[in-house]
């Protein structure tokens, strides 16, 4: 018979344990540990780009409207649900999401688990009532959209729905998107774009056509 | 006296019964990383009970499959009171990335009383002692509710 | 008059020394150094020393579920059956001079009321109705079965050595035998003596069923076996028992090797038993748990059937010649 640890054995029973004594030695997560979510409202744009992306189903966006045009956007993560892959902070054009080294997620009831957060926003505004009318029912006021794609396969912009959130600019391969949150402008390079199309794709709200 | 006594000791030595209803073993593992030298759940008294009958405390690892559902429900009830049943990670209380497919039976709280949730996908080991003290100490409260 | 302060001198040793309170505090004590011990060994803190106390009294707390398989008078009285045989064996264990029952055949006694606890547990195994515990059950009746033949040859090696020294042949009574070493000097400076020792030594986790011989309690894989079904008090005492049996069988080898030690005070005798029996406890128990796996019950007979007992019979045969 062989023993290969029996003179460890011997030998741990005179030196220190290695145990952290953790309820009483608060101890630190490492350093890009994903733990409780913590959202910044007042830089999310409710683009939605993280509620498509999430893999648990943990983000719901209620919308809430206001008086004078404007509505109350409320996004709530259920940390009791969430994966902790981060794929929402990543896919944040506005970085309103971040992952905390907190890992106390201990509750007893379920509202504990709940991170929310909520701002509010100038409604979109019912562009060209006029246009509207004159398409009949082809484009319905509110999905469909109101500006008329190019024949030449590069993307338009329909600024009725764009929320600036550039990740069309962030995803063209060629940098032909110039994209001002702050001016709300969208500008198209037409000799640098190669009508490949990824814009149109990464777009949150289906609001370039190509 | 006697009555204090156990109302002391109750807290003091939760056992842990394990249930996996259908996880992915990442909880499972993190569970079994608590009782190893590094964290040494032991130390607050916390033993894994390899009976359901000797347990005070039922973690629930998993989404609750439909083929674990009857499974958990009858473990659940073998745990002589007063017993705390927690559930581990973010599958059982809610069904996680399972959520919505044709298997999956949960949440948990559809069917039992869940005193404390554990959040994380896994959680830390830390998390996991945390929830298990806030566990053992709604234990020493039951018990100290009752009679 | 006399009878009644004898009856009650004989209560007090039922009850309080060596009976059921020095049981309790001594064998719940033993355990919870073993767990720190192991705890130690393996590079973790540990439970608190206290431990099983306030496991014991916490499952009191609990409630007792009897399953509807079971049988419900046998399921509930052989914990009981069993921390009693244990108690009277601690009775008839001398603390070194002090004996509180003492007889001719004392050591034939504790040989039949070791196998009372394994029984008790058998039958309240048997009685839960439970698949897990027929196969506990039937893994302990192996083990009871592998332990017995060295330890039959270990009391035989100590009987003859003592029953030579004083003439009478085989001596079968432990409060000669510890007059005889009060006397002599511990058994454990004789040659012979020491393979019987080391025996008696691998045959306590054995007895008692601990690790790595428990593979009738294993509780990652038959859910602890017997006790499967208990829950609450029953189980218990059941802990209880084994805590117990823990103290009497390291008592019952400082009685057969240490007798020389006594001082001849009586509370400092209890005291230097329970040092006495952690050590051993330490050593026989909490050391063997530290670096070994649970041994599969065919390893765990073959084991003793073969090394421990030849150790057993080399002290017979040395004894016999005298040495």
């Amino acid at each position: 018979m062989d023993f290969p640890f029996m003179k460890e054995a011997l030998s741990q029973l005179f030196s220190k344990s290695s145990c952290a004594m953790y309820p009483a030695v608060p101890s630190e997560a490492a350093p890009g540990y994903r733990g409780r979510i913590i959202y910044h409202p007042e830089r999310c744009i409710a683009c939605g780009m993280c509620e498509r992306v999430c893999s648990g189903n943990a983000i719901t966006r209620t919308v809430e409207h206001l008086e004078e045009g404007q509505d109350k956007i409320t996004l709530t993560f259920n940390l009791g649900s969430c994966t902790f892959c981060a794929t929402c902070a990543d896919f944040c054009a506005k970085q309103a999401i971040e992952f905390t080294g907190d890992y106390h997620m201990v509750a007893t009831k379920e509202e504990d688990l709940l991170v929310s957060g909520s701002f509010i926003k100038a409604a979109p505004k019912k562009k060209a009532p006029a246009a509207d009318k004159s398409q009949g029912c082809q484009a319905p006021a509110s999905g469909g959209p109101t500006v008329k794609p190019r024949d030449d396969g590069k993307p338009v912009n329909d600024p009725a729905r764009c929320v600036y959130c550039t990740l069309c600019a962030r995803k063209c391969p060629v940098q032909a998107l110039t994209v001002d949150r702050a001016a709300k402008t969208w500008t198209l390079d037409e000799d640098k774009c190669i009508a490949c199309g990824s814009c149109a794709q990464a777009c949150p709200k289906n609001c370039i056509i190509i | 006296m006697f009555k204090k006594l156990i109302e002391e000791s109750t807290g003091k030595s939760p056992w842990l019964f394990h249930i996996n209803a259908g996880s992915c073993n990442g909880c499972d593992i993190e569970l079994v990383s608590v009782l190893t030298p590094r964290y040494d759940a032991e130390r607050l008294g916390f033993k894994l009970a390899g009976s359901p009958r000797h347990a005070d405390i039922v973690v629930v690892t998993g989404p609750v499959t439909k083929q674990s559902l009857p499974r958990v429900l009858r473990a659940i009830s073998q745990v002589p009171e007063p017993r705390c049943i927690v559930t581990m990670g973010s599958c059982p209380q809610s069904g996680n990335v399972f959520r919505g497919s044709y298997s999956v039976a949960g949440p948990l709280s559809k069917y039992v009383d869940v005193d404390v949730d554990v959040a994380g996908c896994a959680p830390k080991p830390e998390a996991i002692i945390d929830g298990l003290a806030l566990a053992a100490k709604i234990l020493k409260e039951k018990r100290g509710r009752k009679k | 008059m006399t009878i009644v302060i004898e009856a009650l001198q004989y209560l007090g040793y039922v009850l309080i020394f060596p009976g059921f309170l020095f049981c309790f505090l001594a064998g719940m004590l033993l355990c919870g150094i073993d767990r720190k011990l192991v705890a130690k060994m393996q590079k973790r803190v540990g439970p608190p020393v206290l431990q099983p106390f306030y496991d014991f009294f916490k499952l009191c707390g609990k409630e007792t579920i009897v399953p509807a398989a079971a049988e419900r008078i046998t399921f509930m009285l052989s914990p009981l059956v069993g921390l009693a045989a244990l108690v009277v064996i601690q009775l008839f264990i001398p603390v070194f001079g002090f004996t509180a029952f003492s007889g001719i055949g004392d050591i034939i006694v504790i040989l039949y009321l070791l196998l009372v606890p394994a029984l008790a547990m058998i039958l309240g195994g048997a009685a839960s109705g439970s698949p897990y515990a027929g196969v506990g059950l039937s893994r302990e009746m192996v083990t009871i079965i592998s332990c017995e033949l060295p330890l039959v040859l270990v009391l035989l090696a100590v009987a003859k050595t003592v029953g030579s020294a004083i003439g009478t042949g085989l001596c079968f009574s432990l409060s000669e035998i510890a007059e005889y070493q009060l006397v002599n000097g511990s058994l454990i400076t004789k040659i012979s003596m020491l393979p019987a020792a080391a025996a008696m030594l691998l045959i306590i986790p054995g007895e008692t069923g601990n690790h790595p011989f428990d593979a009738a309690e294993a509780e990652t894989e038959i859910c602890e076996g017997m006790l499967a079904e208990y829950s609450g008090a029953p189980l218990g005492v059941f802990k209880l028992s084994h805590a117990v049996k823990m103290l009497s069988l390291t008592s019952l080898f400082v009685a057969l090797f240490l007798g020389g030690l006594g001082t001849g005070i009586m509370a400092l005798d209890a005291l230097l038993l329970f040092v006495l029996c952690a050590l051993i406890t330490a050593a026989s128990i909490s050391f063997v748990h530290a670096f070994t796996a649970r041994l599969k019950i065919e390893q765990i007979f073959k084991y003793y059937w073969t090394v421990v007992s030849l150790l057993a019979l080399i002290s017979l045969v040395l004894a016999w010649y005298g040495l």
